[in-house]
């Protein structure tokens, strides 16, 4: 089973996002990018699967800062082909991410797609289901575990109270990885450093089109007074248990 | 296109999640915006339909395999209710389901999505607000004139305003064909036993302030009334009182809730980094100047073992 | 003295037992070979004079137990003047009528000198079996979740020793009563000969055929045990005799606080026995399997399956089972199989106290970092380890905050630090991870800095421009993240003019002074040593008075390592404060459990009691204390701690050094108090009172 995981970096949260002077995106002079970490649960489960039933393992990403370090770690971790998307510049949205990512796997030969549950920026819906509906093939979200079979995959979905669903999907399809059957391995710098002396990244450069049917008006930061807000008896307690819907 | 407001239900083992009433409650307001209606999307579950009394209208469809949620069919099945009934604004819950189901029908609609959605208004064009960056910012988006897809994130608004006791309209679409792709198999219950706090919606967290093993029994009763699962500091845990997997921060685990009642704990930043990431922390500690209520986004200076009697007592005679 | 048969016999003898001991010690000289390339030849002569000086005091063994060294002096001293006895004996054997007995004060002197070693031998020997089978003492025994080869769990050290010991028995005993009877031959005693006279007089009625018989019994007890024994000796662990003045001769010569490098980059570490460096394969053959190593060693002291005794009595036990497969080209088999589990691997604090301690020179410690090396290699790293690496790699800090935040603690300060990415400095300060990040650490920088300012020093930081270290990166065996870590702050600080370096933590100090070869080459100090020198020279003016009862815990990367023993006592006593040492300290000083990436991993199921709490309980043992002194950041972290998990709570007070200075100078007294400052404590209940009164 060939397995390609698209891999996105999402903006560093431990850093302080600021805003710039448009108020509609993010001040990218202080902006750190990282790698969505749910799209590195992607990869773990990816490379599981790889080592329990053999096939190839594809890590895609767009072009961006730092992005041949996070494919070389991809390769490091087991990784078979690591594949950049080059020349989109800066995507607007999952949706036109997803695009691109459907046009780039036309030259890749695969069965399942992965990718990270969700992204601390997805505007506007999350990268599995939208690249899957762009690719015309089955997808479901939410996923903690994965078996592969013969031609299809068995998964276990994810609602709320931890219970779990258990479906079958035929492939291709892509799967939206919630948390992989192991936390994602680490790849040593001494490894990342080796193949990055020894390996190659291949490139392909992008086609877009969708440029998302959504404009944004403003980012701000949420309303949070200083510290907690303070309680003074148990019946506005109540009254906040009551809101945040727990009683 | 018409100016209704599509609310797509949640159900699951025979009755709705509240997500459902909340976005019931939501998608009222916003239809008063369109002066449109408001319309509920009922995928399976049609006997459920009584129970939505709220809403305008209710659109059910039916039949084999929808029964269980399925990402395939009950995509399908929206998008033939979609159809039909051509909305401006769907909305959905940003859960588990609606996160199968949003971004489909968004491509396929050819609609604009907006996700992690705590408000949504329309004017002459519909704006979102969605919570992202890890809740750091909030993004207001332009979806143009319609029809476009929102989900909509749990707690966004109150559950109440979508109960309601009237008997909508009940209509039915005929379930659309699928390929079989996906196939539902089974549910799996968690396991009973001894409980996963990773995967628990509200947390009732002890600190050393909790005194003896014995008081542990206090903070009990009050997660059983609030449906919550017991988690603590470190010292709690390495007096023995409580398993090493209920400990959170640094050396335990790291927990998400929605909600997390923080009990006599100082907020050391090892604790403090496992459970930051909670939705809503609630802090109840006698030393005002406690760090826990840094982070916490409520507190109480109060004894513990006063709050949680009357808190346990109160909820009993809900 | 013997006769010809006996003289063709003992020949005979010599020739089979000695042919099969030098088979033995041949092989174990093919196995240390297959161990990986290390550098520990150089200076050979100084090396073995050094070793054999230190052997000759007994230097390394008089660290600890001493009454065990003494009764082991005994042996050992003896044993060395058994030489001479056992070549007296066979010139005795071979050359007819040669005998010391009675042929003049230099023959006495040796008689004499013979007679009483016998003696001291006998009881020493006596007492070490009388320790080890009938008091069994409790560190002899590990804790049960060691992994053990079964033939060492079954019993095998044990059986070990008590042959050795018997040997030892019988051979000095024998020689001892042969000589007794020589004399009742004779016919009268020997005054060079006091003991053996004594006894003489018990066999006084003996027939002088009877006993010229039991004088040949006992030559044979005494030297043909010798030979019956010498192939046994390469596979007991009383081959450390022979080997352990090697192995310290061979120990690692470079600074404690520096590791080897790695041998093999597309392979580091050590996955399999003959992974490891050749000195590690030495390592087993030289072990007395005197568990000292495991005695002072906080990780098994807490209850974890590590016991790094246990690793090296493993790969010895397996190497006696299995030399002839491995020479033979069989596969080396892997560690964690054989050696110890990985969660023992991970167990270690890099403490350095079982090297330190180690009577014959032996390194465990090593083992275990080329194990990391290897694990971490391959992936395996534990997985909170691994994300705390994640973060250093991306954001040069193991807290996962953001590297622009790293100088945020300087805003609390009403001066500002020169940034020393800007302009010269005398002084670079390295402020480390703690000191920047951590809450509680945040403040004593603060006051380290306002010390400094108030002294008039001109110093300053690197602000965002500084990395971890990398010290227990290295020791966590993630050697490229290492070298990233060096190389980033290398290059910052080739670009910063600055003379000497100063570091808050003594890990960050370890890794500056002797890890980033040609990339530091100021001297580097821990600001104990700084302000020490401050004081001195009274550039830091230290006020009268007198500050209570203190104990100092040294902090292994400062002190262990190297050798920063002295200027943080000196510091705290200059503050006036009275200072009480807990019975383990300086080089025995017990870790706090936080070294070698520790403090990023959770703790091991089923730990018994936390390093840092046993070390808060053993200052507790010493009555009334009012401080616990400490001198590293992680320290005050884990001790603050420490001291409420063991419930005492308001009983001692950890702080750290510089809040003592900070006293002293007054830098801590309200503002506009003048000569009366109110003693720190009282501050608020004295200001609390006032509006009351007035
Ligand atoms: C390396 C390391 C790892 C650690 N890992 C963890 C970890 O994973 N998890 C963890 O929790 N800790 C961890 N710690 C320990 C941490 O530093 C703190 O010691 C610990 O979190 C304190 O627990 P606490 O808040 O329950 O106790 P305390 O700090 O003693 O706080 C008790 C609180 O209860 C309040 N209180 C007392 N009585 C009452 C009452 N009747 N009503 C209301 N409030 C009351 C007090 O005001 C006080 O604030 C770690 C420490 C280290 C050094
Ligand atoms: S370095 Fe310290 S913790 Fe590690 S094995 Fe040696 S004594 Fe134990
Ligand atoms: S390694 Fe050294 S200290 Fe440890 S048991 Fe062997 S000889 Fe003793």
């Amino acid at each position: 089973m060939n397995t390609v995981v698209l891999l996105k970096r999402v903006p560093d949260l431990v850093e302080d996002l600021e805003v710039d002077s448009s108020g509609t995106a993010l001040d990218s002079e202080h902006l750190k990018l990282t790698l969505n970490e749910f799209d590195d649960h992607a990869l773990e489960q990816a490379l599981l699967l790889k080592e329990g039933g053999g096939g190839e393992v594809t890590a895609v990403a767009l072009d961006s800062e730092d992005v041949d370090k996070m494919l070389f770690t991809a390769l490091a971790k087991g990784a078979d082909r690591a594949l950049k998307i080059t020349g989109t510049g800066a995507v607007n949205g999952t949706s036109e991410l997803a695009e691109v990512f459907a046009q780039a796997l036309g030259s890749v030969n695969y069965d399942l797609v992965l990718t990270g549950v969700q992204a601390s920026d997805d505007i506007d819906g999350q990268l599995a289901p939208t690249v899957a509906a762009k690719l015309s093939v089955p997808c479901i979200e939410v996923i903690t575990g994965v078996e592969a079979g013969d031609g299809s995959v068995t998964v276990h979905k994810e609602y709320a109270g931890g219970v779990l669903a258990e479906f079958e999907m035929t492939l291709p399809g892509v799967l939206g990885i919630q948390a992989a059957a192991q936390s994602p391995r680490y790849a040593p710098v001494s490894k990342v450093r080796q193949i990055q002396d020894s390996a190659t990244l291949d490139e392909v450069a992008g086609a877009g089109g969708d440029n998302g049917k959504f404009s944004i008006v403003v980012m701000t930061p949420p309303e949070t007074g200083e510290g907690a807000q303070m309680l003074e008896s148990v019946e506005e307690l109540i009254a906040v248990l009551d809101s945040k819907g727990v009683i | 296109m018409s100016q209704d407001v599509l609310v797509v239900a949640e159900h699951g083992q025979g009755k709705f999640d509240d997500i459902t009433f909340e976005m019931l409650g939501a998608g009222k307001a916003l239809a008063a915006q369109t002066g449109g209606a408001c319309v509920v999307a009922l995928i399976g579950g049609s006997d459920l339909a009584s129970q939505l009394g709220a809403a305008d209208k209710v659109v059910t469809v039916d039949g084999e395999g929808l029964e269980n949620f399925n990402p395939e069919s009950h995509s399908a099945a929206l998008a033939a209710i979609v159809e039909s009934t051509s909305p401006r604004v769907v909305m959905i819950g940003y859960t588990s389901m609606g996160m199968d189901l949003a971004s489909a029908l968004s491509v396929k609609a050819d609609m604009a999505l907006a996700a992690s959605c705590l408000e949504v208004q329309a004017g002459d064009t519909v704006t979102a607000v969605s919570q992202l960056y890890g809740g750091k910012l909030n993004v207001k988006t332009d979806l143009g004139a319609g029809p476009c897809v929102v989900s909509m994130l749990a707690g966004s608004s109150p559950a109440d305003a979508g109960k309601g006791d009237g008997a909508p309209a009940t209509e039915t679409v005929a379930a659309p064909a699928t390929d079989g792709k996906v196939r539902f198999v089974r549910l799996i219950e968690p396991e009973a036993g001894d409980v996963d706090i990773t995967a628990q919606d509200i947390l009732v967290a002890i600190g050393r302030g909790i005194g003896t093993k014995d008081d542990i029994e206090v903070a009990e009763e009050l997660a059983e009334e609030l449906d919550a699962a017991i988690a603590a500091s470190r010292p709690i845990v390495d007096s023995g009182w409580l398993p090493k997997n209920r400990q959170v921060g640094k050396s335990g685990v790291k927990v998400t809730p929605k909600v997390y009642i923080a009990l006599g704990i100082s907020g050391a930043p090892e604790h403090i980094e496992g459970m930051k990431g909670a939705a809503t922390i609630i802090a109840i500690n006698t030393d005002k100047n406690a760090p826990i209520f840094n982070v916490a986004h409520y507190g109480m200076v109060e004894d513990l073992f006063d709050v949680c009697e009357e808190l346990t007592e109160e909820l009993q005679d809900r | 003295m013997l006769g010809p048969t006996e003289r063709i016999a003992f020949l005979l003898l010599v020739i089979v037992c000695g042919g099969l001991a030098t088979h033995g010690f041949l092989r174990i000289a093919r196995i240390v070979r297959l161990g990986k390339a290390a550098e520990r030849t150089d200076g050979l002569a100084g090396r073995l004079i050094n070793a054999l000086i230190d052997v000759g005091l007994q230097r390394t063994i008089a660290k600890a137990r001493p009454l065990v060294s003494l009764a082991h002096g005994f042996v050992f001293f003896g044993f060395s003047f058994y030489i001479l006895v056992n070549v007296n004996d066979l010139i005795e054997a071979y050359v007819d009528g040669w005998t010391t007995i009675g042929a003049g004060t230099l023959a006495g002197v040796f008689n004499l000198l013979s007679d009483l070693f016998s003696v001291l031998i006998l009881i020493g020997m006596l007492s070490l079996l009388v320790r080890r089978f009938v008091a069994k003492p409790k560190t002899l025994e590990f804790n049960s979740n060691v992994l053990l080869q079964a033939k060492a769990a079954g019993g095998g050290v044990r059986r070990d020793s008590l042959i050795v010991g018997v040997f030892i028995l019988i051979h000095v005993g024998a020689r001892w009563l042969g000589t007794a009877f020589h004399l009742a031959h004779n016919g009268h005693g020997d005054p060079w000969l006091p003991t053996a006279s004594v006894v003489a007089q018990g066999f006084a009625g003996m027939s002088p055929d009877t006993l010229e018989l039991a004088m040949h019994i006992c030559w044979w007890l005494a030297m043909g045990l010798i030979m019956v024994f010498l192939p046994y000796f390469p596979r007991s662990k009383h081959l450390h005799l022979m080997i352990a003045p090697l192995n310290l001769a061979l120990h690692k010569s470079t600074p404690h606080g520096e590791l080897d490098d790695v041998i093999d980059a597309s392979a580091p570490g050590a996955k399999t026995l003959t992974d490891l460096p050749w000195p590690s394969l030495l390592d087993s053959y030289s072990c007395i399997m005197c568990n000292r190593c495991q005695e002072v060693c906080p990780a098994h002291e807490s209850g974890t399956p590590l016991s790094p005794a246990a690793l090296e009595i493993n790969k010895r036990y397996w190497l006696n089972a299995n030399s002839s497969s491995l020479l033979a080209g069989g596969e080396s088999p892997m560690l964690l199989d054989f050696a110890t589990s990985s969660e023992a691997v991970w167990s270690c604090t890099t403490c350095y106290a079982c090297v330190e301690i180690c009577p014959v020179g032996n390194a465990p410690m090593f083992d275990l970092v080329e194990m990391r090396r290897s694990i971490v290699f391959e992936g395996n790293a534990p997985d909170d380890l691994a994300e705390v690496l994640r973060s250093l790699d991306e954001k040069g800090n193991s807290f996962g905050q953001s590297a622009r935040r790293r100088a945020k603690w300087t805003r609390g300060l009403d001066f500002k630090i020169p940034d020393a990415r800007k302009q010269p400095v005398e002084y670079l300060w390295f402020v480390g991870d703690f000191a920047s990040y951590d809450p509680q650490c945040q403040e004593i920088s603060r006051t380290v800095a306002r010390i400094l300012h108030a002294a008039g020093v001109d110093f300053g930081i690197l602000y965002e421009g500084e990395r971890s270290a990398g010290n227990d990166v290295r020791r966590t065996g993630e050697e490229g993240l290492f070298e990233a870590l060096t190389e980033q702050n290398v290059e910052t600080l080739a670009a910063c003019e600055f003379e000497r370096i100063f570091t808050t933590d003594p890990h960050t100090f370890n890794a500056l002074k002797n890890e980033y070869g040609d990339g530091v080459t100021v001297p580097v100090e821990h600001y104990t040593t700084l302000l020490l020198r401050l004081v001195e020279s009274e550039e830091i003016q230290l006020g009268d008075g007198s500050r209570g009862k203190a104990t100092y815990h040294d902090p292994c990367f400062l002190g262990r390592y190297n050798g920063g023993f002295d200027a943080p006592r000196a510091l705290i006593e200059a503050c006036g404060t009275e200072l009480v040492e807990m019975p383990r300290n300086r080089e025995q000083s017990f870790c706090c459990g936080a070294g070698g990436g520790r403090i990023w991993m959770k703790d091991q199921d089923g730990i018994t009691e936390r390093p840092s709490d046993n070390r808060i309980r053993e200052a507790m043992s010493l009555g009334a204390i009012d401080y616990f002194v400490v001198s590293c950041p992680k320290d005050l972290t884990m001790y603050r701690d420490a001291v409420k998990s063991t419930g005492n709570d308001g009983k001692i007070e950890v702080r750290d050094i510089v809040e003592f200075v900070a006293d002293a100078m007054g830098l801590n007294d309200e503002p506009g108090d003048g000569a009366e400052a109110i003693p720190r404590a009282g501050d608020e209940a004295e200001a609390g009172a006032a509006p009351a009164n007035g």
